[in-house]
């Protein structure tokens, strides 16, 4: 019979990746296996650490935060996995970016958020940039002008510009022909990059950029250029251009987010990792131990008839929370983990998951409610009981981190996706001395 | 423990989020302007189809192929593929269905017309003037892979003709050949035959239909409803016996497992106890190998060979059985593609209008065998029609893995595509 994993990860985002990615290189054998494909699709592709804490209070120096954090939230993630863990994560996220071919950079003052625009030309928090959004940094000086396409559907450079200026900053909008990208009538921005993939075409449009960029200015571009050869593209159009140029996030799905996870999944699956999309685990099945704890034997997902058994020694949960399909939830006001129903840190009452206002800067309850860990990153029940004896969980399922309003969402999934592997490697090599 | 999940395709439109992501992987989409995608086709024009609405509200649902790749990469859980097929359904049976989409619907009848003659019928189909006049007449594209009947007999006359030879033991297993054996490929079937007798089973071959998947594609649900029942009606006796009942053709095994009862909604008790008795024969011999049953006595196969796990896999959601299955045999260096569809969809790219849309559809696994080198004499698939193509698109033959690892157990000649005597 052929061997079976040392870790079964279950999702496919970017704490799953990343979990996977550090037991297969400590050398355990890994199969990742996902409902769909995560949420690195449709967000920014920036790693996002930390932009407001204590309801609306934007930080400039997110690790110099986490003291802090401490005493209002003891359970967030990043207080559980420690400061020490949550630097040394991020570095090791710029160490296998750059390895990837697709360098993540922070400001130049080290430790400070650079602020980004957003696809409205709101200023985004972001702790590391990939190297083509760097250059959007507000804090800079030079004036920006936003090019579009015509009957581009998911970026509107005068909507951006218009933001920026009401923010103090010096921008203007302008647009160009669609047909620069593409022969087609319409097409969505993925495709659109893989033709920028072509250098004929980074080329033209380098052309037809220099009739309208000012001098002094910088480029803000939507984020398409490229998706397989985007270095060679950005390098390219700076040359060409000798001026700064970098992109600002579409509106999904996001080609910023699926470079990361194209590069960081084919690396894995270079690391003898296999990934398996279209999986949704639906149950599981446990046996009695000596000490009250349930041994996870297999997980099962749903196929076209029965359902298939995926066994491993250790098993990661990172399906993410409501947003990300980990939970769900009912009329009658359920929510719910949905492949082994953890007990969530949640408000039970209706009522209770969300404020009256629906900007309330203190966040909603619901958003807020998930798997509760303990050190080692195990889930654990209300009590502080361990649930199972070969289980972990990470990612923005866990309790107390509401990743989207503190703008902590890819900083919670790489620190805590590291550290839930380094806990299974512990635990792996203790067992395997014991027997 | 198993929790079931199970959402109704009509509700599950409900679940989109709106990300696109199924937009950026549809593979039809990123070839045509014809086709805006699977959230447009699919959850949102849905919207305007329901509730008695009187019209579909464009027909550029009809360029969706099938392959499902939005049904995987969505994070959601839509069953965006079965909306589209729904959707076409519903066109059909306000619009009418054109004779073209007839003809590809009923395999089975085709076959069973042209293997009364079928070296006649091949000759009559596969010359430069027949070919043009199906195109201009009804519209079937004069390039397109159309596949030849077997001149050797059918499967059925095979079995006839062997059944002295044929394994008799207390193990039983039921085989679902599907049309595309039967007429075309007898020899996809002998293949399947001596693999699962090499196990130490005897292969019942009951009277059976064609599974229906091609007039579900078409949208004549109608038809496919009573090649349905037909199916439950001769087949459901076995899984009540206890039998199991293994196919060669991953859409067939598809098609009685899921597809017919989700999309015909037939959640009777029949269907559901003809699900859980169908395998997909690598599905089916893997659980073997898990379960320690597997003979693992192989000869040696020293090629490179390129597999493409077919689309009707991922509706499957069993991962790559095959693929891991021929990984045991020595010296086989299988190179798993991860093309996304190899542009046939089942009948989608014979029609004319949807010929050059498949072909560019099916470049990125034509790249990937060259890819693979000169040394490469033949590719892999599961699938009967995704051979055909592959075979039109890269000049290469293709063989059915079952065909691969018959001839690693020494029982099958993969060139001649005979059993070999034992
Ligand atoms: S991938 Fe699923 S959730 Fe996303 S837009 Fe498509 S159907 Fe909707
Ligand atoms: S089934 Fe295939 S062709 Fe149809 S919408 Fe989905 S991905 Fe596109």
């Amino acid at each position: 019979m052929r061997e079976i994993p040392d870790l079964l990860v279950i999702g496919a985002g970017l704490s799953g990746l990343m979990a996977a990615y550090e037991a297969a290189e400590a050398g355990l054998r890994v199969k990742v296996i996902a409902k769909g494909l995560g949420s690195m699709h449709w967000s920014a592709g920036t790693v996002d650490v930390l932009g407001y804490a204590a309801g609306d209070k934007a930080v400039s120096m997110p690790l110099q935060e986490l003291e802090g954090l401490q005493a209002v939230a003891p359970h967030h993630p990043y207080v559980v996995a420690g400061a020490e863990a949550v630097t040394e994560a991020l570095s090791r996220f710029v160490a296998l970016a750059k390895e990837l071919g697709l360098p993540y950079e922070g400001a130049e003052e080290p430790g400070r958020n650079l602020w980004l625009p957003s696809p409205v030309g709101a200023a985004r928090p972001v702790y590391l940039a990939p190297q083509g959004q760097r250059y959007g940094d507000l804090a800079l000086a030079e004036p920006i002008v936003v090019v579009g396409f015509e009957g581009l559907r998911d970026f509107y450079p005068w909507v951006i510009a218009e933001n920026l200026r009401k923010q103090g900053h010096r921008a203007r909008g302008t647009v160009l022909p669609f047909a620069l990208l593409s022969e087609r009538r319409d097409a969505n921005t993925v495709q659109l990059a893989q033709e920028l993939d072509e250098l004929k075409r980074v080329v033209t449009l380098a052309r037809a950029l220099k009739e309208v960029v000012e001098p002094g200015e910088r480029v803000g571009l939507p984020a398409l250029v490229g998706l397989d050869r985007h270095g060679r593209a950005m390098e390219v159009l700076q040359e060409e251009l000798g001026t700064r140029v970098f992109e600002i996030p579409t509106l999904p799905p996001s080609v910023p987010g699926m470079r990361l996870y194209r590069a960081l999944r084919s690396d894995l699956e270079g690391r003898g990792v296999e990934v398996e999309i279209g999986m949704e685990a639906v149950g599981y099945e446990a046996k009695e131990e000596n000490g009250g704890f349930r041994r996870l034997l297999w997980v099962e997902t749903a196929t076209s008839a029965r359902p298939l058994k995926h066994r491993a020694r250790a098993f990661l949960l990172a399906t993410g929370g409501l947003l990300g399909g980990g939970f769900d939830s009912n009329h009658e006001g359920r929510v719910w983990e949905r492949v082994f129903d953890l007990p969530l840190a949640m408000p039970q009452n209706r009522e209770d998951w969300f404020r009256p206002k629906f900007l309330d800067p203190a966040g909603h309850p619901v958003f807020q409610g998930g798997v509760s860990v303990d050190r080692e990153f195990r889930p654990v029940s209300p009590e502080g009981k361990r649930l199972f004896a070969n289980l972990w969980a990470a990612g923005n399922g866990l309790r107390d981190c509401d990743g989207i309003r503190e703008r902590s969402r890819e900083g919670i999934a790489i620190v805590t996706g590291i550290a839930a592997a380094r806990s299974i490697l512990v635990a792996l090599r203790r067992e395997k001395h014991v027997h | 423990m198993f929790t079931e999940s199970w959402q109704s395709v009509g509700p599950s439109l409900d679940e989109c989020i709106k990300c696109n992501i199924c937009t950026a992987y549809c593979p039809v989409a990123a070839v045509t302007d014809r086709f805006p995608g699977p959230k447009y086709a699919g959850p949102q024009a849905q919207r305007f189809r329901e509730n008695g609405q009187p019209h579909a509200p464009d027909r550029s649902v009809d360029y969706c192929s099938g392959c499902r790749v939005c049904n995987e990469v969505c994070p959601t859980g839509v069953k965006i593929a079965e909306l589209n097929a729904r959707a076409r359904a519903q066109m059909v049976a306000e619009q009418g269905i054109p004779l073209r989409n007839r003809l590809l619907g009923r395999n089975e009848l085709l076959g069973k017309l042209g293997s009364l003659a079928p070296r006649l019928a091949n000759l009559g189909l596969h010359n430069h003037v027949s070919r043009v006049m199906a195109e201009k007449v009804v519209g079937i594209a004069r390039e397109a892979p159309l596949p030849r009947f077997s001149e050797e007999g059918t499967f059925g006359s095979w079995m006839k003709r062997t059944a002295g030879e044929r394994l008799r033991s207390d193990r039983k297993v039921v085989y679902f050949h599907g049309c595309a054996t039967m007429y075309y490929e007898p020899f996809v079937g002998k293949a399947t035959v001596v693999v699962l007798e090499h196990l130490g089973y005897e292969v019942i071959v009951p009277p059976q239909n064609c599974c229906g998947l091609p007039l579900l594609s078409n949208g004549e649900f109608g038809a496919a409803r009573r090649y349905h029942e037909g199916n439950l009606h001769k087949l459901v006796p076995y899984a009540q016996q206890g039998y199991e009942i293994v196919g060669s053709s991953t859409s067939c095994t598809l098609t009685l497992k899921e597809e017919a009862p989700e999309l015909l909604d037939m959640f009777d008790e029949e269907s559901e106890e003809l699900k859980l008795a169908v395998w997909d024969v690598f599905e089916w011999l893997r659980e073997r190998y898990r379960q320690g049953e597997l003979p693992t006595d192989f000869k040696p196969l020293p090629m490179v060979l390129p597999y493409h796990p077919p689309c009707q896999y991922r509706a499957h959601r069993v991962g790559r059985p095959a693929a891991e299955l021929l990984a045991l045999i020595p010296g086989l260096d299988v190179r798993v593609s991860t093309a996304r569809c190899c542009g046939i969809a089942g009948t989608y790219g014979y029609k004319r209008e949807k010929y050059q849309i498949g072909m560019d559809v099916g470049a990125e696994l034509f790249e990937f065998v060259r890819e693979q080198g000169r040394e490469v004499r033949m590719t892999a698939c599961d699938s009967e029609t995704c051979r055909w193509q592959l075979e039109h698109g890269t000049g290469l033959p293709s063989r059915h893995p079952i065909e691969v690892l018959a001839a690693a157990y020494g029982l099958y000649d993969l060139e001649r595509r005979e059993p070999r005597g034992v």
